[in-house]
């Protein structure tokens, strides 16, 4: 029941958000900023995870085929559980660790201090001063994050397959190639952008409704950064059964 | 509806708020003349800065009215509501200034936004506020470097940078020592003298209340319990108000407030008045 109110006052926050986007000149300095700034902090972070990911993804599915002989589906393993599936979902977990944390408590810092009502009080929308950029920011860089992911995979993988496993580099490749399409860059950038969105507008929202005191901002941040992810999860199965089911 | 008054600028009618079982605001009535400083005082936790939030919009009552000119800010759309707030200057109690802006640049946020000033002529207004609420050489200073004081002076100085009709202080000298409060009384009352506005203060400082107020409401148990200009209020037997008026005096400075009864201890009606009900 709770969390149905919740829910509720998500989809009004999330209306009021659109509207004052719409109603205010787009704040393009501010959305690359933040689109900087995203992408910056996020990046050692998740190429070092997508690097060990897919080296993990090259051990296991060795191990997995290679006694019934198929080494040679290892790259198409890799492609699709690496591009298709791991790497959007990794990015936005990355990110709802450190850049959805990072504007749920910013904010919520910002509402205890007044800041919030200053804003209001110096007639400028706090949404779109506020959300509207990191919307935008984060919007604009998931994507390109997802794509460094794909390939930090990949090449991590071919690393430990190659060195390692001793199986032949082009063949690899040739699998992993063959197996993704355009369609799976296309769905990955959707995932991506979608997830995006769902981190920064819940991470926003329980900043910007945080309750007063450092016990506010404290819950704000782990309420963020638990329901972006598990929301993530959801929809990112709802995406790939659409896109592949 | 009411006609806009002129002599008022600001108008509560029979507001109401509650939150939950707390009722807050309790039927109150004032207007608040034009060109003047009012100041609402009462103990902690009676309101005011409730009070202050309705008067700017950022809370609707639960029933009344809140004129602001001729809108009511309990009804306004929030387009209305924005027209109003380009009128107002409002000090925050912790300055309530962007830590990733500096001083100065906290100062000619409001210039960004509202007017179409070069980033040049934006810092020459800034510079130039800074320099009246007496701040000369903080431009570029963080804003985290800056002491209580001088976060409040900067507020202020943003607060009245696009030349607001009227002021809003809430707690300016909360927290600040007695010697800084007392500067920041005399910066208000030479600004008030300079630039002829409106001021509306809330503070339980009653020594500063009284420095710089021509009128005086105070707030208490969701009712005001005394309003009127300030040499009234501070002559009023009403036995509540006598209370909070002489506690708070046991604490101020010599010389810089000249109340009756200074010298008198909490005693006879006034401390009956303290043993009777809480503040709701
Ligand atoms: N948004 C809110 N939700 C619930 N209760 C609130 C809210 N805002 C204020 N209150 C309650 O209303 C009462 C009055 O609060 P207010 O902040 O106006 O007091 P105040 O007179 O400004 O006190 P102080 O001098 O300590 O600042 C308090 O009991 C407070 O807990
Ligand atoms: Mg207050």
């Amino acid at each position: 029941m709770n969390a149905l109110a919740t829910f509720g006052r998500f989809g009004w926050f999330v209306a009021d958000v659109v509207a004052a986007s719409l109603r205010h000149p787009l704040p393009w300095r501010r959305t690359i900023e933040e689109a900087w700034r995203i992408g910056v902090r996020s990046l050692p972070i998740l190429v070092t995870i997508s690097f060990f990911v897919g080296t993990n993804l090259a051990l296991q599915g060795y191990a997995a085929f290679a006694p019934m002989g198929g080494q040679a589906l290892l790259g198409m393993f890799v492609a699709l559980a690496g591009v298709r599936e791991l790497a959007p979902i990794m990015v936005a977990a990355m990110v709802a660790a450190k850049a959805g944390t990072e504007m749920a408590s910013q904010i919520a810092v910002m509402r205890i201090r007044e800041q919030i009502d200053a804003l209001e009080v110096m007639a400028v929308d706090p949404l779109w001063f506020l959300i509207t950029p990191r919307a935008l920011g984060i919007v604009l860089v998931l994507p390109a994050l997802t794509v460094v992911s794909i390939f930090t995979v990949i090449a991590s993988s071919a690393l430990v397959a190659v060195v390692q496993l001793g199986e032949p580099g082009v063949p690899f490749l040739q699998r992993v190639w063959a197996t993704t399409s355009g369609l799976d860059l296309l769905v990955c950038s959707v995932k991506a952008a979608a997830f995006g969105t769902l981190i920064c507008l819940v991470s926003c929202y329980f900043g910007y409704t945080s309750k007063p005191g450092p016990a506010g901002v404290g819950s704000a941040t782990n309420a963020a950064v638990v329901v972006s992810a598990v929301a993530c999860a959801i929809l990112n199965y709802f995406i790939s059964e659409l896109a592949y089911g | 509806m009411s006609a806009p008054t002129p002599d008022a600028i600001i108008r509560l009618e029979h507001v109401h708020k509650r939150f939950g079982d707390l009722v807050v605001l309790d039927d109150v009535s004032l207007r608040i003349p034009t060109g003047a400083t009012t100041t609402i005082i009462g103990p902690s936790g009676t309101g005011k800065s409730v009070l202050l939030k309705h008067i700017v919009g950022l809370m609707r009552p639960d029933a009344g009215a809140v004129w602001v000119g001729d809108v009511d800010m309990a009804t306004a759309s929030e387009a209305d509501k924005f027209q109003v707030r380009k009128r107002f200057g409002m000090l925050f109690q912790d300055g309530a200034l962007f830590d990733d802006l500096s001083a100065g640049d906290n100062v000619a946020f409001p210039l960004v936004h509202h007017t179409r000033m070069s980033a040049d002529e934006r810092r020459a207004v800034a510079e130039a506020k800074l320099a009246m609420v007496e701040l000369e050489g903080v431009y570029d200073r963080p804003t985290a470097a800056l002491s209580g004081g001088q976060r409040k002076r900067v507020g202020l100085a943003r607060a009245i940078v696009l030349e607001p009709e009227v002021v809003l202080f809430d707690e300016p000298t909360s927290g600040l020592d007695p010697m800084t409060s007392a500067t920041i009384d005399a910066l208000i009352g030479q600004l008030k003298r300079r630039l002829g506005l409106t001021f509306v203060v809330i503070t339980h400082d009653i020594v500063s209340a009284v420095g710089i107020s021509d009128r005086i409401g105070m707030l208490y148990g969701g009712k005001l319990v005394a309003w009127g200009p300030t040499a009234d209020v501070v002559r009023s037997t009403e036995p509540i108000v006598r209370a909070f008026l002489e506690r708070n005096l046991v604490w101020a400075p010599d010389g810089r407030a000249s109340l009756p009864h200074a010298d008198r201890l909490l005693e006879g009606a006034a401390a009956e008045a303290l043993k009777g009900p809480q503040p709701r």
